[in-house]
């Protein structure tokens, strides 16, 4: 087992795309627990290239690439879970907020959390304040995650925070948020609870809010 | 030397001669509320009408005390002309690109009139306006898409990643050799038109790629551009790019326009006299955010540090206050 394992663990690390869907489908014919092959090889992969990538030793191109090839490896796993191996961690939107169209970031979170275990639903690019209400009403997340790339978008952040306040919905859920301009003491500043640097950073943000509830 | 505003940004680019204070300028927009206000006029406007263009950029001198004059506020001229769907705005808003016309890696379309197409044209004319308007007293600058960025727009920005990250290189190289074309034939029709000098924009940003990316795929093609246009070349890469500056200085860029994130007193240090400076005053904390004291106390902090030309550090938010910018020119007015 532990081969198969080492073997999926690494390919996920260095983007082996197109040999993951082949080294999966090997464990499982071996009978190689599922919930194993998640969690020891591909989260535990993801984990990896979240450090890698936090250290400045690869960047986006990399990323992606390792994210992709887990996201073929689950695709072979998922169908075959049975419901008790399905549980969901906690369920997170995600969006870039009005005026922003940059998603590189938003999709990296996304991945990392979708291989850590997490439901995450994505509401897009350029989101109006309005829309995203009434997503938090009809899905009731645990989290919230705001992406921002540009400066100047950065106060509709601040916008989005008030109205969950006027709303009432600001104590039903987790906010985080993240993109190039923002900061730790950004976030603070307009009231969310955490800031996440990196994908890496945002998933271990998403684990400590969950583990504290 | 005469220090009239040319002058010194011109001989700054060459870390030449100096006068009794640095010069102050930027490369990228200005643009802020309070200077569409004082120009009357605004977004869309102001990336469409070459006179608009032209009253804007002109405010940055007579308006803030600037000694450059820009008149490109977007980073989508190039690509509305090969044929992406953009946006171009309004006055909270800076222009977006909607479609990404080859992201399957086909050949590129390059217009045989390029350089008459509407985006393309009206820079041309609002740098030919400013020339006549400002003469030899303020240095007139121009602005153009490198081909990395040009990627970004044809393809998609991940996915143009995603192709490098699965080793994709003949495809990534064959996109960026068929958009090179475009950013030479821009520069040099924007120094006939009246610029001084062009701001030559690839966003192979630290926050993106790595330096091993731009040394294998970008390095040899800006090495042929910077041969390939005779006038002088500021490169603008925005994010933490201490990994590659080296790189940069030897793709024979005569400055490079950087981000306060990095310490201006150790890039002074790295580039030595290699490439000129410009920069590097922070957007998102100090000029968006900040007081004038703030962006002051930066400004002085960047001509201590030896940086060549002092401004901001990118296109700067829409609502920057304008007093903030107007501190940067205090601070440089005390001279060296």
């Amino acid at each position: 087992m532990g081969d198969h394992l080492d073997q999926i663990r690494d390919a996920v690390i260095s983007g082996k795309h197109k040999e993951i869907e082949e080294l999966v489908k090997a464990a499982i014919e071996d009978n190689v627990e599922l919930n194993n092959l998640i969690n020891d090889a591909m989260i535990a992969a993801m984990d990896v290239v979240g450090r890698k990538f936090a250290d400045g030793d690869i960047f986006v191109p990399e990323m992606l690439v390792s994210a992709v090839t887990m996201k073929k490896g689950l695709d072979l796993i998922k169908p075959l879970l049975k419901d008790e191996d399905t549980q969901s961690k906690g369920t997170i939107i995600m969006c870039t907020v009005k005026g922003d169209i940059h998603d590189i970031g938003k999709n990296l979170v996304i991945m990392m959390l979708e291989g850590a275990g997490f439901t995450v639903i994505d509401l897009g690019v350029d989101l109006t304040v309005e829309t995203l209400i009434q997503k938090v009403e009809e899905i009731k997340p645990d989290i919230l995650g705001l992406s921002a790339l540009l400066t100047t978008t950065m106060p509709e952040m601040k916008h989005v925070m008030e109205t969950l306040g006027s709303k009432g919905l600001r104590d039903t859920l987790k906010v985080m948020v993240g993109g190039a301009p923002v900061d730790a003491t950004f976030a603070e500043k307009i009231g969310a609870d955490g800031y996440g640097k990196d994908a890496a950073e945002a998933v271990k943000l998403v684990r400590d809010f969950v583990s504290a509830k | 030397m005469k220090s009239t505003p040319h002058n010194l940004v011109m001989s700054a680019l060459y870390n030449g001669r100096k006068a009794e204070r640095p010069p102050v300028g930027s490369p990228t927009s200005i643009v802020c509320h309070g200077l569409m206000d004082a120009a009357g006029v605004s977004f869309p406007q102001a990336h469409l009408d070459a006179n608009a263009m032209a009253d804007l950029a002109l405010a940055g001198h007579e308006i803030v005390g600037f000694d450059t004059v820009m008149p490109e506020y977007s980073v989508h001229q190039e690509s509305a002309a090969l044929g992406c769907e953009v946006h171009w705005g309004d006055r909270d808003n800076m222009p977006d690109g909607k479609t990404f016309p080859y992201a399957d890696f086909s050949d590129i379309n390059v217009p045989e009139h390029m350089l008459e197409k509407p985006s393309m044209r009206v820079v041309l004319d609002a740098l030919s306006v400013l020339k006549r308007t400002v003469g030899d007293k303020v240095a007139v600058v121009g602005k153009v898409m490198g081909p990395w960025t040009l990627s970004y727009h044809m393809a998609g920005t991940q996915n143009f990643l995603l192709q490098i990250g699965m080793g994709e290189k003949e495809k990534v190289i064959m996109m960026m050799r068929q958009l090179m074309p475009v950013t030479i034939a821009f520069a040099k029709a924007q120094f006939q038109a009246g610029a001084d000098v062009v701001c030559l924009a690839d966003h192979v940003t630290g926050d993106l790629a790595g330096p091993y990316h731009y040394e294998e795929l970008l390095l040899p093609l800006h090495k042929e551009i910077t041969l390939q246009i005779g006038g002088p070349l500021i490169l603008h890469v925005c994010g933490d790019c201490t990994d590659r500056l080296e790189l940069f200085a030897e793709a024979g860029f005569d400055a490079y326009h950087f981000e306060w994130q990095m310490d201006a007193k150790k890039v002074v240090e790295k580039v030595g006299n290699r490439m000129s400076l410009v920069g590097c005053i922070n957007n998102a904390q100090v000029l968006y955010q900040g007081t004038p004291d703030d962006a002051y106390k930066q400004a002085r902090y960047a001509v201590e540090a030896g940086v060549n030309i002092i401004g901001p550090e990118c296109a700067i938010p829409l609502a920057t206050p304008l007093e903030n910018l107007k501190a940067i020119v205090s601070a440089i007015n005390e001279g060296y």
